[in-house]
């Protein structure tokens, strides 16, 4: 059987569940723009003072946190349900997806998408064009694709992180705090060049909890920045990352599941 | 060859053991001891196709999880099973496309859409061809009147309709096997009547193998020509429901309206349980005495003005089994 028309199925009925609330909806993009715009403006403030950071000017720092915020849009899109697997399972609502024919992951997977992430694409377009046009980045062809790549890594390695975040609640049932302990703040401290942080910390966005191939890495690349303690291909692997990554916390999840299928919850 | 299979099944889980009181719960969060509980322990039993069998059993007597093992929702510690030639717990999607599913306090339906659509979208998740969804949606639409209710949101909906369309819904894929899981819970008595009449006709003109579990026993005595009782995770009784009530339905009540409310009655084999103005009720052993004599026997030294002999309830004898425990020899199979 083909998943994907079953998918655009699935996902439009998602979005039309959303789409019943409206008002909610369009808070939620308004607010989203707002909440970024705002930290522009501190950054701004910030280097108003000080002029770079780390080497980073304000306009690269837009430019880094564009990045961040148009791969975290996608991976909302896809994947931000998955934060909440710990209250299907504790309300006993997951069972659905195992009495059914299709795969659990993709049922599971195919249960939402999130429109509401307009607003980081509206917050995002903006400013790569308005920092495009401020530094003359010059947007060739293969710059194009690599952003591209560079996105659907980012939007893997993010989308992973919140599937492991989840496949934990197979293990401990309550798991939305670890998004709050560990991916906000990662995800956070992604917003500014890593080079401003000691090495461990940087070692740690590399190598433990890769968000630093997000966006930060990559950016080096456009933007011809240096990256100590690191050679300069690293800022050409984040899809790569992003693929095994993702496949690591899909193994982590079917493990997940087959634990609980043999202890309920 | 039986549609369902269950040899020897065990499930155990490993379970946090609650410290009580303030002080107990901070330190539980620390240091937690798991004690293993034993929910399913050693049942058996094989359904026929097109049988209708009541699983039945106090609260947490292991019921849903055998249903869970029987679905393929949880892998059994030990022990076989095989639902229509297929183990559930390994071909779990396979099997899946086999069963019907309808968890009486948990929707399936996609919550916040008209109730067409989740039907729409189980169409292409179970793969059910055009003509048959038509076919089968006219007839479920005709017999469950979901016509009412198809482009209300599931949210809006009431509770009998939600479980008619529940069950319909459990239905679109034309599973020899339906799980039902309390499917009359919290209804009141014309839709619980409503999702009976129904039950009993897709089995009689379907051929549906049905296991339901209920608390209802008008659910049972309505539905099923057998039962299977489980308590603390084993079977207890497991056979024809009227067997049940041979067994234990030797106690009746004869319930008498004479003149005199007060009159005393001195009779071997039956005792007086309750009196109200002139209506007395006496319950008397078939065994010893049977109806006929004890009206014989009234009649005597009283004139009766009215009378009727009551059967036990299923009720009142399957919790006169949970306490009492049942005899190893009326254990069938």
């Amino acid at each position: 059987m083909s998943y994907l028309p079953l998918y655009f199925k699935l996902v439009g009925a998602g979005v039309r569940a959303q789409l019943q609330y409206r008002f909610a909806f369009f808070m939620r993009i308004i607010g989203l723009i707002t909440a970024y715009a705002g930290m522009a403006a501190t950054m701004w403030v910030m280097l108003y003072r000080f002029d770079a950071l780390g080497g980073w000017t304000f306009y690269e720092m837009l430019f880094l946190l564009a990045l961040a915020v148009v791969s975290w849009g996608c991976c909302i899109t896809v994947f931000f349900h998955f934060k909440s697997l710990d209250t299907y399972i504790v309300n006993g609502t997951f069972d659905r997806f195992l009495v059914r024919p299709i795969h659990p992951f993709f049922h599971f997977m195919s249960m939402k998408f999130d429109i509401g992430a307009v607003g980081q694409f509206i917050f995002s377009i903006v400013v790569f064009l308005w920092v495009s046009m401020a530094i003359d980045i010059d947007w060739s062809v293969w710059k194009v694709l690599f952003l591209l790549s560079t996105i659907i890594g980012g939007v893997l390695i993010q989308g992973g992180m919140l599937v492991i975040i989840s496949a934990l609640a197979f293990w401990t049932t309550k798991s939305e705090q670890f998004y709050w302990v560990a991916m906000y703040p990662a995800r956070n401290l992604t917003n500014y060049p890593l080079v401003i942080y000691p090495k461990l910390v940087q070692m740690i966005t590399a190598f433990i909890v890769p968000f630093g191939f997000v966006n930060y890495f990559p950016s080096t690349v456009i933007l011809g920045k240096e990256t100590p303690y690191f050679p300069d291909f690293v800022g050409f692997l984040s899809p790569l990352v992003g693929v095994v990554f993702f496949l690591l916390a899909y193994w982590l999840w079917m493990s997940g599941l087959s634990r609980y299928k043999s202890t309920g919850s | 060859m039986p549609i369902i299979e269950v040899n020897n099944i065990n499930k155990d889980f490993m379970v946090a053991k609650r410290e009580t009181g303030f002080l107990g719960s901070v330190r539980s969060l620390f240091k937690r001891e798991f004690i293993k509980k034993e929910a399913v322990k050693d049942i058996s039993f094989s359904i026929e196709k097109g049988e209708m069998v009541g699983y039945i059993g106090p609260n947490g007597a292991g019921k849903s999880t055998t249903i869970k093992m029987l679905t393929g929702i949880l892998v059994p510690s030990s022990g076989t099973i095989k639902v229509n030639g297929i183990v559930p717990y390994e071909q779990r999607q396979k099997n899946a496309s086999n069963i019907g599913v309808v968890f009486g306090q948990r929707t399936q339906l996609w919550w916040d859409l008209p109730t067409i659509e989740s039907f729409e979208l189980l169409k292409e998740i179970y793969q059910v061809s055009d003509a048959r969804y038509k076919q089968n949606m006219e007839i479920y639409q005709e017999i469950l009147g979901l016509d009412e209710f198809l482009n209300t949101p599931v949210r809006q909906l009431s509770l009998g309709q939600r479980m008619r369309a529940d069950i319909a819904a459990s239905l679109l894929h034309d599973p020899p096997i339906l799980f039902l899981d309390e499917p009359t819970i919290g209804l009141d008595v014309v839709a619980k009547e409503k999702m009976r009449t129904f039950i009993q006709e897709i089995n009689r003109e379907r051929k549906v193998t049905v296991i339901l579990t209920t608390h209802d026993m008008e659910d049972i005595e309505k539905l099923c020509n057998r039962m299977v009782l489980i308590d603390h995770g084993q079977k207890v009784y497991d056979g024809d429901i009227s067997a049940v009530k041979e067994r234990f339905g030797k106690i009746r009540t004869l319930v008498v309206d004479v003149e005199n409310g007060e009159a005393t009655f001195d009779i071997v084999g039956a005792e007086v349980v309750k009196r109200e103005a002139n209506r007395v009720w006496l319950q008397f052993n078939r065994d010893e005495i049977s109806a006929s004599e004890l009206i014989g026997r009234i009649t005597q030294t009283h004139s009766i003005k009215d009378l009727t002999v009551e059967e036990p309830a299923i009720e009142s004898i399957i919790s006169r089994i949970y306490q009492e425990g049942f005899e190893e020899k009326l254990v069938s199979v």
